[in-house]
């Protein structure tokens, strides 16, 4: 068994560059505020909990009231809902998915299935736990929750952005190493996505000692640079 | 179903050589049949028989005898008597003949039964890989792959440890079935039996 | 619909493009992709992609016990469980000699009937989404939450139930269950007048959806449809007459048919077929207080429960066709094997991938949803 403990991964904080402004507390404040009062939510059915979804989001309980809507392309989605266990297949879609999404973004898994396999728990196509993949803000349990729960628990996401606490996508960059040996060990060595996740984590300033390791080395012996595609008429 | 439906029948099939009906009930007719004869089976009952429909081909690993048992499901919508076609054909090297030219959805049961279990048919319009394209290992389906152990080497699990389970163990309490010892073949009743 | 002055356009073999569809898509039911070639807008070619949502189910049944197997079940198809439940019961139930007592199949007849109203609700929902018009699965899905209701009070969940089990049901309908069923159904009832002028009818969706996908009979029958898209042919094939299973023999119900085979067909087939299940469900809120039994034949433990050896096929109608399990036994405490039939996985593939061919690329969505198609059954 491999040892995956997130705890015990030293972060290195990067020295914060001085503030100057007198505002910039409060300018913190009002970002958070107005992130957690619109929130698009990517339109990816992973599994039965998006049955749950269509109920939540129509006239009966109505998301929209909370400033939740789907969208769907993931360059212009905030949240990804994992609703349900991935399969492997999927799962790799998942993770192209998140990286082409724009920060900050969040994701919350749905049902018991993305936290520890489910009732899927002995099957060969589905994967285990979700956060190995890549950093979960929420979990909402239950097999399948119920629409009210959903909606619970977006709210609990919505005060969280609000306090400007659901950072686990800085995560991604900061420990890109460890969550692409996990990607590695299920999809094979060969496993490359489109993005480019190092150079935005250093565009992004979040570039720590945990982004670049024996992992990274792999995908950059085997990566194959990405070229534009062929136009002809 | 009227009973000079199944004399007709009867007849129909004496036709073919070495052929067992048995009815289970009045609506499914039990046939096993030589591998060899089965084109011939179909091609009569859907020609001659109004056997139109066909429900399903399901495959049955039979890892004792080394064989596969492939079952074909038919159905009329005339007569309403499902008609299960049994043959067996030996796992090694798992070949058979496939029936696309009679029935059309035999591709999509034989494409299925081909990525599960490994079993090829010739003349088959499609055999490439449809669900399991991210599967490397061997056919799933197999009663020679546990699909347990696969799982065991491949994950590992959320620890979960809470708060008020601690406060249970403290008092001399805690879970009294592990996760592992509830497992398929570690349960107390099997190893009775 | 194209406009009056449209001309369509020769494009040379150079012009083709491959595009694909899904499986983060909205125009898609559920998790699964489409690759199509195309000429211009006209699909040359279309190929399915499957297996986004495959958990191996077949598998997975073979390691677990007979009774531990109904929770697993109703997961295959997710907007319609209850079918999957009845149909894994029966066969088991045709393995074991069981007897299943009168009062538990008049109940299961109540509940597959209930959840066949649901699922359509929420298909014509879906459907009127692919076309734009998004105001009928904001009705449809809410109505279908007060059927929700029902199966939460009867069974104590909203979708999957868990209700049924190899010799009959687990608890009795509770008090005044069978006056709410009712004034539900009288809602509904009334709702589907609001339905017709808002969306079967509408002219909008009417001239949209005529002439997409079309399936002549012969077609239907060699490409093994079944369910409300064989009905709507025009071939009065339902496996509730055909091979009856339960009471069905003792209710009083028509089988709706349409004759030209398209998506309107498809569509309006099943609104007729929601007027068929309430007045099911009517015969068994008249019937049903008068018969008395126990609600299931035991089964003697069901932790060490061996079923004898032997094979069994069972089939039941769900909303999307025929659905069927066959279930071998070898005398074991678990199944040897249980194959799985779903109605999608005929519809969703080989049906699609031929009807795609030669139609415009905006109209792949809606002969998706018309067909009605949902890929877990596909995946298992």
């Amino acid at each position: 068994m491999k040892k995956s403990d997130l705890d015990k991964v030293k972060i290195k904080q990067i020295p914060a560059q001085k503030r100057t402004n007198p505002f910039a507390n409060v300018f913190d404040e009002f970002v958070g505020f107005c992130r957690s009062r619109s929130m698009f939510m990517l339109h990816y059915c992973t599994g039965c909990g998006a049955i749950e979804l269509p109920p939540a989001m129509t006239s009966r309980f109505d998301m929209e009231r909370l400033g939740i809507q789907p969208m769907v392309s993931p360059r212009q989605a905030d949240i990804l809902l994992i609703t349900g266990y991935v399969s492997i297949k999927t799962l790799k879609r998942v993770i192209l998915t998140y990286e082409q999404m724009a920060a900050p973004k969040y994701v919350i898994g749905i049902c018991s299935c993305t936290v520890n396999g489910g009732m899927y728990w002995q099957s060969y196509a589905t994967a285990k736990k979700l956060d190995e993949y890549f950093p979960v803000d929420l979990y909402i349990a239950g097999c399948m929750p119920r629409p009210e729960a959903v909606i619970e628990g977006l709210q609990q996401l919505m005060q969280k952005i609000k306090a400007n606490e659901a950072n686990s996508w800085k995560q991604y960059y900061k420990n890109y190493d460890y969550f692409l040996g996990n990607q590695q060990h299920l999809f094979g060595n060969n496993w490359q996505t489109p993005t480019d996740v190092i150079g935005e984590a250093e565009t992004y300033q979040l570039a720590g000692p945990n982004t670049l390791g024996e992992h990274t080395k792999i995908l950059q012996s085997v990566q194959t640079p990405l070229k534009p595609l062929e136009m002809k008429l | 179903m009227s009973i000079a439906h199944s004399q007709n029948l009867n007849v129909l099939l004496q036709e073919i050589e070495g052929i067992q009906l048995t009815f289970h009930n009045p609506r499914r007719l039990r046939a096993d049949i030589a591998a060899e004869a089965l084109p011939a089976l179909l091609a009569l009952l859907r020609g001659r028989a109004s056997y139109v429909h066909l429900s399903a081909i399901s495959c049955v690993d039979w890892i004792d005898d080394n064989q596969f048992e492939l079952v074909y499901h038919l159905w009329s919508y005339e007569t309403s008597v499902l008609i299960s076609a049994h043959i067996r054909v030996p796992r090694d090297p798992g070949i058979y003949l496939s029936v696309f030219d009679i029935y059309t959805p035999a591709a999509f049961f034989e494409r299925d039964i081909h990525e599960m279990f490994g079993l090829y048919f010739e003349g088959s319009p499609d055999m490439s890989k449809f669900i399991l394209t991210e599967w490397n290992g061997p056919p799933p389906m197999r009663k020679d792959f546990d699909s347990e152990k696969w799982v065991m080497e491949t994950f590992s699990w959320q620890q979960y440890h809470p708060d008020w389970l601690q406060e249970l163990e403290q008092q001399g309490g805690g879970i009294v079935s592990t996760p592992e010892s509830i497992r398929a073949g570690n349960r107390p009743m099997e190893n009775k039996s | 619909m194209r406009p009056e002055n449209y001309q369509a356009v020769n494009h040379p073999p150079s012009h083709e493009f491959e595009l694909n569809f899904g499986p983060n898509h909205p125009g898609i039911e559920g998790n699964f992709a489409l690759k199509v070639k195309l000429q211009g807008d006209i699909v040359v070619e279309a190929r399915t992609d499957a297996g986004y949502l495959h958990r191996g189910f077949e598998k997975l049944m073979e390691d677990r016990l007979w009774i531990q197997n109904i929770a697993l079940v109703p997961r295959i198809c997710v907007p319609d469980p209850v079918p999957m439940e009845v149909c894994y019961s029966l066969a088991v139930e045709d393995l074991a000699n069981i007897e299943v007592p009168e009062r538990a199949q008049w109940i299961r007849v109540l509940q597959l009937e209930l959840s066949r109203i649901a699922a359509h609700l929420f298909f014509f929902g879906g459907h009127a989404a692919t076309t734009g018009m998004y105001t009928p699965m904001y009705w449809g899905v809410a109505d279908r939450d007060l059927l929700l209701d029902l199966f939460e009070e009867l069974t104590g969940g909203r979708i999957y139930s868990i209700y049924n089990l190899p010799g009959g049901v687990r608890q009795d309908v509770p008090e005044g269950f069978l006056q709410r069923v009712s004034d539900t159904l009288d809602y509904i009832d009334g709702r589907l007048k609001d339905y017709d002028n808002l969306f079967f009818t509408n002219q909008i969706f009417v001239k949209r959806a005529r002439g997409v996908g079309t399936i002549n009979q012969q077609q239907a029958l060699d490409w093994s449809v079944t369910g409300p898209n064989l009905r709507a042919c025009g071939l009065e094939f339902d496996v509730r007459r055909d091979d009856p299973y339960l009471i069905y023999p003792q209710l009083d119900f028509d089988i709706p048919t349409e004759q030209a085979g398209d998506a309107l067909a498809r569509t309006l087939v099943r609104r007729l077929e929601m007027v068929e299940s309430i007045r099911i469900i009517r015969q068994v809120i008249k019937a049903l207080p008068d018969i008395k039994g126990p609600l299931r034949t035991p089964i003697p433990n069901p932790l060490a429960w061996r079923v004898p050896a032997g094979e069994s096929y069972a089939r039941v109608e769900s909303s999307k066709g025929e659905v069927a399990y066959y279930v071998v036994s070898n005398g074991g405490e678990k199944p040897y094997r249980v194959h799985i039939r779903g109605p999608s996985a005929m519809h969703a593939v080989q049906v699609l991938e031929k009807l795609a061919v030669g139609s415009r690329l905006e109209d792949i969505a809606q002969t998706i949803f018309s067909l009605d198609a949902c890929p877990p059954e596909v995946d298992r």
